[in-house]
C-alpha cells in the first residue's frame, strides 16, 4: 500500500517537471501558413489560418511568445503612440473598445496592413510569428479576465498593473465619445 | 498674440511691434462693463477633437479652424447672430492621424490682405480667397510618410509666406521653408540640422555667443547620421520684424528624447534662430539647451516689443520657453538679457548671460534605462505656441501654465519610417507646491510674476488681453473668465460645456459691437495632446498626463463649440 | 614508474598547453594581466607553501611514537616545560597566519589597485551588452567620429583602453582573461574596466556571466593592432557603407532596406537605421558574426540569414523569408561590406 502511495507521488511529481514548450524556431512552411489569415471583406474579423487551429492557439496561451510580444511591442515603437497601453497619439489598447475588432485575426490585419487612422503598416518590419506574438501580447493588455501566463510587471517604469492581474478587469470604461 | 497681430495686419496694416500705435478698438469692455457680458450665439462645428485654433478675424469675418479632418468655416456676425459664409473642407490623408504627436489641431489661417494662407496638419499649405473660400492654390509642406506633420500657422512677411515642419516624436528633420505668396511657388528651403549649407549659415551668420559657432556643427555636433533624423522641428510661432526684414522661429527638441543615442550638441536644435526674410540666411542662432536633456525645444511662444531695457531703447524679442522661463533677447544680436522662471523649475539652475549656457542640475540630468523623478518642467511643457500675450496697456506678459514635473526614463528608440522615435517613459507629477496650472501675468523689467491665478488643473486657453485693462482666458474645466489686467481680480466667469485649449478672440463687428468669442472643446479626457480614446489608468498614457489628469471626469462632450459674447 | 613517465612527458606538457593561447590568464599580454597572473602565481606559491608545511606537520602528528605517556593516574597533572612549548608553537602558527595574511592582502590590493591607473590619454570604449552580443561604441572629442561596431574591439598597441561597460537587459560581465580581469555590465549601473595590450595579437573574450539560453554563444575577440594601423582603420570604418560593386550587390542593398532588415540593423548611407541589433555598415571587416559564433564569410552570412534559429537557436533575430535569390543577393552585399 505504503509502496503503491509512493509510486502515485513520484509519477504526480513527474509531471511537474514538465515545463511550457518554448518553440525557439518556427518552421517556415508553418510560418507562412499563419500568414493566411482570411478577414472579411471589411478587414474586421474572419477566420484564423487552419495552421493556427491546429497548433492550438500557442500565441494567446504560451507565456514565452507572450513575453516575446511584451519586447516587441517596446522595440518596434508601440508605446510611442499607445503608451504601455493607455494611449497617446494612438487609441488605448486596454479600455477594452477597439476601432477595428479584438479578435486575433482582425488584431493581425492592423498589424500586417495598418489601419486607414494613421496605423501603419508592419508587414516589412515583423516576421509573420512576431505579428502573431504582438497579437498575443496586445491582447492581454485589454484582457478582462486574469490569466497567468501573460507577462508579469514591467521591468522599467511602473505604469499600470501588470497584465497578468488584467487591469481592464476592473470598471470596464464606457467607449469614448465620437 | 497670433491672434493679436493678425488684428493689428486686418486693422492696422502690416505687421507692428506691440508698442507701435496702431488702431487700437475702441475700449468699451471694461472692467466696469465686463460684469455685462453676455452669451448672444454658439455654432457647433461637429468634430469631436481637441479645439487648439482661436476663432479668427479676417475683415468682418470670423474664421474657425477645427482639427483634422479639417474644415475652415467663416462666419459673420450679423445683430448678434452667427450665420456660415462659406466653409472650406480640404482632402485629407488620413494617416496623418498617426504621426501627428499632439492632437489633431493646429492654428488656423493667417490673413493677408483678401487672401488667407492655410496650413493642414497632413502637409498642405493653401491660398484661399478670404471673401468665398476658394482655392487659389495648393502646394505641399510637409510629408506624411516620414513624419512630418504642419502644426503651426503660415507666417506672412511681405509677399512670402513661411511655413515650418513638425514632428519632433518621429525623428523629421526639421526644416523651415518661404513660397512666394501669390503663386506658392517655392523660394528657399533650410533645414535645422546638416551641413551650414544647409541650414543657411554663411559669411551673414554672426550669433552672439562663441559656442554658436563652428563649421558645419549640424552635422559634427551629431553622431554619424544622426542629423538625418534629429528633429529640430519648427512647429512652435514664427515671428516677422519688418523693419530688420527678419524673420524668427524657435527649432524643436533633438530626436530621440533618450539622450544616449546622440551624444554631442545636437546643433541647431533646441534653439531659436533668425533668419533673413528674403533668403533664408540665418542671421543669428542662440542655443537654448545644447545636447537637450528635458525636451527645452524652442517652440513655445516669440513676441516682440520695442521698449526701455535698463535705460537704453531695445529691440526685444520676448520667448516664453519649455525650459520654464522667460527669456528676453535683443532681437538685432541675439543677446539673452534676462531669464527667469515663471513655472517650478529644477531640470537647469538658471541660464548664465554671460556664455548664454543653460546650467543643468546635477542631479536631474537623465540617461538611458535610469529613471530620474520629479523633474520640472515636464517635456509635455509648461506653454503653448499660443499661451502668452502682451499687453500694451499695462506692459505685462500674460501667461497660460502648466506647471507639471515629471519622472523620466530614456530607453532605446529606433528609427522605422513613419513611426515614433521617441525613446522615454514619462510620467507627470504634480508640481512640489501649487496647482497644476495658472495663469501669471509677467513682468518683464523685474523678471518675477506681478500676480498669479492658481488653477487646478493646466491652463492652455489664453490669455488675451484687452485694452481695457481686461484679461480673458479659458480654464480646462471649462470655465472662460475675465480678470483685471493689473491685479488679477476674478471680475467675471462663464462655465461652458467643455474644456477650453484654445485663445479667446476678440472682434469689433462692421456696425461697432464687440465680441468675445471663445471656442471650448478639449477632445477627451487627456486633452490636446493625445486623441480621443485614452485611459487614464496607465499612468503614462498621453505622454504621463494620465499620471496626474485620471481622476479629471472627462467631459460628457468634448467636441468643438463656438460661444459668443457681447455687451448687451 | 611507467606512469610516472607518462605523466611527466606528456600531460604536464600538455596541461602546461592550455596556460598560453588567445584566451589564458596565466599568458597575460598587458601590464594588467600581467599583474594578476603575478597575483595569482604568489597566491599560488604561498598557499602551497603553506599548504605543504601543514601537511607536513599532520603527517608528523600521525606518524610520529607515543613516547612514554603521562602517568596515567595524573591526567590532569601539568608540565609547565610542556604547556610553554605548546603555547610556543600555537603563538607562532598564529603569528605567521597574520603575517601571510596581511601579506596576501597587501599584494591583492596592491594588484588589483593598479587596474585602474593607466597611463596616458585611454580611447574610451563603450561596451554594452545585450542578449546575446555585444555593442562596442568607439567614443571621440568629436560626436561625429563616434563608431558603432559589434561583436569585436580593436585597440592600439600600447595605448591604455577604458571600457565603459553597460547592459541593456540583463547583466553579463566581460573577461578577456589574455588582457584584464572580469568586469560585470549591469543594467542601469556603469562599470569601468581599463586595459593595455602590449602585443598585437587576437585576444578572446567571453561572457562571464549566464545570461540566457544563448550565454555560451556570446563571445568577442579583442583585436590588437600597431598605432597606426589602428587609426587607419578606425577612418575606415567612418566612412559609409560601401557602394555596391555589382548588379547581385545592388540587389542585395534593396532587400536590406526594403525588408524587415532595416527596422533592426543600420546600414549607413543606406535607408537602414534601426538600432535593435548590430550595426551592419561594415560587418564584413569584423572576424565572426552573431557573437564570435560563426567565422564572417559568405556562406556564413547566408547561412545565418537563413535560418538564425537553426543556428543560434533562441536569439532574437527572426528567420525573415527570402527567396533564394533575395538570399544570395543580401549575403552578398553583406560580404561586400568591408
Amino acid at each position: 500500500m505504503k509502496r503503491r502511495a509512493a509510486l502515485v507521488m513520484a509519477v504526480a511529481m513527474l509531471v511537474g517537471c514538465q515545463r511550457e514548450q518554448r518553440d525557439l524556431r518556427l518552421d517556415p512552411p508553418v510560418a507562412a501558413a499563419l500568414d493566411q489569415v482570411a478577414p472579411t471583406a471589411n478587414g474586421i474579423g474572419g477566420a484564423p489560418p487552419d495552421v493556427y487551429v491546429a497548433l492550438g492557439g500557442p500565441y494567446e496561451s504560451n507565456a514565452y511568445n507572450l513575453g516575446e510580444g511584451k519586447r516587441l511591442y517596446t522595440w518596434f515603437n508601440c508605446k510611442g503612440c499607445h503608451a504601455d497601453g493607455g494611449g497617446a497619439s494612438g487609441p488605448a489598447l486596454m479600455d477594452g473598445w477597439w476601432r477595428y475588432g479584438a479578435d486575433p485575426v482582425s488584431l493581425f490585419v492592423s498589424l500586417r496592413d495598418g489601419r486607414p487612422n494613421g496605423m501603419p503598416a508592419y508587414r516589412d518590419k515583423l516576421t509573420t510569428e512576431q505579428i502573431w506574438q504582438l497579437v498575443g501580447y496586445v491582447q492581454t493588455i485589454g484582457m478582462a479576465s486574469a490569466t497567468t501566463a501573460a507577462p508579469s510587471r514591467n521591468d522599467e517604469m511602473q505604469s499600470r498593473p501588470a497584465e497578468n492581474r488584467a487591469p481592464a478587469a476592473a470598471d470596464l470604461p464606457t467607449p469614448p465619445s465620437r | 498674440m497670433a491672434l493679436w497681430a493678425a488684428l493689428f495686419l486686418a486693422v492696422g496694416g502690416a505687421g507692428r511691434a506691440e508698442d507701435a500705435p496702431g488702431r487700437a478698438p475702441a475700449a468699451a469692455i471694461t472692467p466696469e462693463t465686463v460684469r455685462g457680458l453676455r452669451l448672444v450665439s454658439t455654432f457647433r462645428t461637429g468634430n469631436p477633437q481637441a479645439h487648439v485654433a482661436s476663432p479668427q478675424v479676417a475683415g468682418d469675418r470670423l474664421l474657425v479652424f477645427t482639427p483634422f479632418p479639417h474644415t475652415l468655416f467663416a462666419l459673420k456676425v450679423e445683430a448678434g447672430h452667427l450665420r456660415v459664409d462659406w466653409t472650406f473642407r480640404p482632402d485629407g490623408n488620413r494617416m496623418v492621424e498617426g504621426v501627428a504627436c499632439c492632437g489633431l489641431g493646429l492654428p488656423g489661417p493667417a490673413v493677408a490682405g483678401d487672401r488667407l494662407l492655410l496650413n493642414t496638419l497632413d502637409g498642405h499649405t493653401i491660398a484661399l480667397d478670404a471673401a468665398t473660400g476658394r482655392p487659389l492654390w495648393d502646394v505641399p509642406s510637409a510629408a506624411v510618410p516620414r513624419g512630418e506633420t504642419l502644426a503651426s500657422a503660415p507666417l506672412v512677411a511681405g509677399d512670402r509666406v513661411i511655413v515650418g515642419t513638425a514632428g519632433d516624436d518621429f525623428g523629421i528633420r526639421g526644416r523651415v521653408a518661404a513660397l512666394e505668396a501669390g503663386s506658392g511657388r517655392p523660394l528657399w528651403t533650410r533645414f535645422s540640422t546638416g551641413s551650414d549649407q544647409d541650414v543657411g549659415i554663411g559669411p551673414g551668420f554672426a550669433p552672439f555667443y562663441d559656442r554658436d559657432l563652428g563649421r558645419d556643427a549640424g552635422v559634427t555636433s551629431w553622431p554619424p547620421g544622426g542629423w538625418e533624423r534629429g528633429g529640430g522641428s519648427v512647429s512652435g510661432t514664427l515671428l516677422h520684424d519688418p523693419e530688420l526684414g527678419l524673420v524668427f522661429h524657435g527649432t524643436g527638441r533633438p530626436a530621440p528624447i533618450n539622450p544616449d543615442q546622440r551624444p554631442g550638441g545636437n546643433r541647431w536644435s533646441s534653439g531659436l534662430f533668425a533668419r533673413d526674410a528674403a533668403t533664408g540666411a540665418a542671421r543669428w542662432f542662440y542655443q537654448l539647451a545644447s545636447h537637450d536633456l528635458h525636451g527645452v525645444s524652442g517652440t513655445g511662444p516669440l513676441l516682440m516689443t520695442d521698449r526701455d531695457w535698463k535705460g537704453v531703447r531695445r529691440k526685444l524679442l520676448i520667448h516664453v520657453g519649455l525650459s520654464g522661463y522667460v527669456y528676453v533677447l535683443d532681437r538685432v544680436t541675439g543677446e539673452v538679457l534676462s531669464a527667469e522662471p515663471f513655472v517650478p523649475v529644477n531640470a537647469s539652475r538658471g541660464v548664465d548671460l554671460a556664455t548664454g549656457a543653460l546650467l543643468r542640475s546635477d542631479n536631474k540630468t537623465t540617461r538611458i534605462g535610469t529613471m530620474t523623478r520629479d523633474v520640472c518642467p515636464s517635456l509635455t511643457g509648461p506653454v503653448t505656441p499660443g499661451g502668452a500675450a502682451l499687453s500694451p496697456e499695462t506692459g505685462l506678459l500674460y501667461i497660460a501654465t502648466s506647471r507639471l514635473c515629471m519622472d523620466i526614463e530614456p530607453r532605446p528608440a529606433t528609427y522605422m519610417q513613419g513611426t515614433p522615435f521617441t525613446g522615454a517613459n514619462l510620467r507627470a507629477k504634480r508640481p512640489p507646491n501649487g496647482s497644476l496650472g495658472a495663469l501669471v501675468a509677467w513682468d518683464l523689467a523685474a523678471g518675477k510674476p506681478a500676480w498669479t491665478i492658481q488653477e487646478d488643473l493646466p491652463v492652455l486657453g489664453g490669455p488675451l488681453p484687452l485694452p481695457g485693462g481686461v484679461v480673458f482666458y479659458g480654464t480646462y474645466d471649462g470655465y472662460l473668465k475675465a480678470v483685471g489686467a493689473r491685479d488679477g481680480r476674478v471680475l467675471w466667469q462663464e462655465k461652458l460645456a467643455s474644456g477650453i485649449v484654445a485663445a479667446p478672440t476678440f472682434f469689433t463687428a462692421p456696425d461697432g459691437a464687440q465680441y468675445v468669442s471663445v471656442l471650448a472643446g478639449q477632445g477627451g479626457a487627456l486633452g490636446p495632446s493625445a486623441g480621443l480614446e485614452v485611459d487614464a489608468r496607465d499612468a503614462t498614457a498621453a505622454r504621463g498626463l494620465g499620471n496626474v489628469l485620471r481622476g479629471v471626469p472627462p467631459p460628457e462632450d468634448g467636441g468643438g463649440a463656438l460661444y459668443l459674447f457681447a455687451l448687451p | 614508474m611507467r606512469l610516472r613517465h607518462l605523466i611527466v612527458s606528456v600531460l604536464l606538457p600538455l596541461a602546461a598547453g592550455g596556460c598560453a593561447g588567445s584566451q589564458s590568464a596565466l599568458d597575460p599580454q598587458g601590464p594588467n594581466a600581467a599583474s594578476l597572473a603575478w597575483l595569482i602565481g604568489a597566491f599560488t606559491i604561498v598557499c602551497g607553501i603553506v599548504w605543504l608545511l601543514v601537511m607536513i606537520v599532520v603527517g608528523v602528528a600521525l606518524l610520529r611514537r607515543r613516547g612514554a605517556a603521562e602517568p596515567a593516574d595524573t591526567p590532569l597533572a601539568e608540565d609547565p616545560g610542556r604547556e610553554r612549548r605548546k603555547g610556543a608553537v600555537v603563538l607562532a602558527a598564529v603569528l605567521a597566519t597574520v603575517v601571510i595574511v596581511t601579506g596576501l592582502t597587501v599584494i591583492s590590493y596592491l594588484a588589483t589597485h593598479s587596474l585602474t591607473a593607466a597611463s596616458g590619454e585611454p580611447l574610451v570604449v563603450r561596451l554594452r551588452g545585450y542578449q546575446w552580443w555585444w555593442e562596442v561604441t568607439y567614443t571621440s572629442p568629436s560626436p561625429d567620429r563616434f563608431v558603432t561596431s559589434a561583436n569585436e574591439i580593436r585597440v592600439p598597441v600600447g595605448r591604455p583602453v577604458r571600457l565603459e561597460l553597460s547592459a541593456a537587459d540583463v547583466i553579463h560581465s566581460f573577461w578577456v582573461p589574455s588582457l584584464a580581469g572580469k568586469q560585470d555590465l549591469i543594467p542601469g549601473r556603469d562599470n569601468q574596466l581599463t586595459f593595455t595590450a602590449e602585443r598585437p595579437g587576437i585576444y578572446r573574450a567571453q561572457c562571464a556571466e549566464f545570461c540566457g539560453v544563448q550565454h555560451a554563444r556570446m563571445a568577442l575577440v579583442v583585436v590588437a593592432l600597431p598605432p597606426d594601423e589602428f587609426a587607419a582603420w578606425l577612418d575606415g570604418q567612418l566612412r559609409d557603407a560601401a557602394t555596391p560593386a555589382n548588379e547581385e550587390e545592388a540587389a542585395g542593398r534593396e532587400v536590406a532596406s526594403g525588408k524587415a532588415c532595416a527596422a533592426c540593423h543600420t546600414i549607413r548611407g543606406t535607408p537602414a537605421a534601426g538600432t535593435l541589433g548590430p550595426d551592419l555598415t561594415h560587418v564584413a571587416s569584423r572576424q565572426t558574426i552573431a557573437a564570435g559564433t560563426l567565422p564572417t564569410t559568405r556562406g556564413s552570412l547566408a547561412a545565418w540569414i537563413a535560418d538564425p534559429q537553426g543556428v543560434k537557436p533562441g536569439n532574437k533575430m527572426p528567420m525573415v523569408p527570402l527567396s533564394a535569390d533575395e538570399l544570395r543577393a543580401v549575403s552578398a552585399y553583406m560580404a561586400s561590406l568591408k
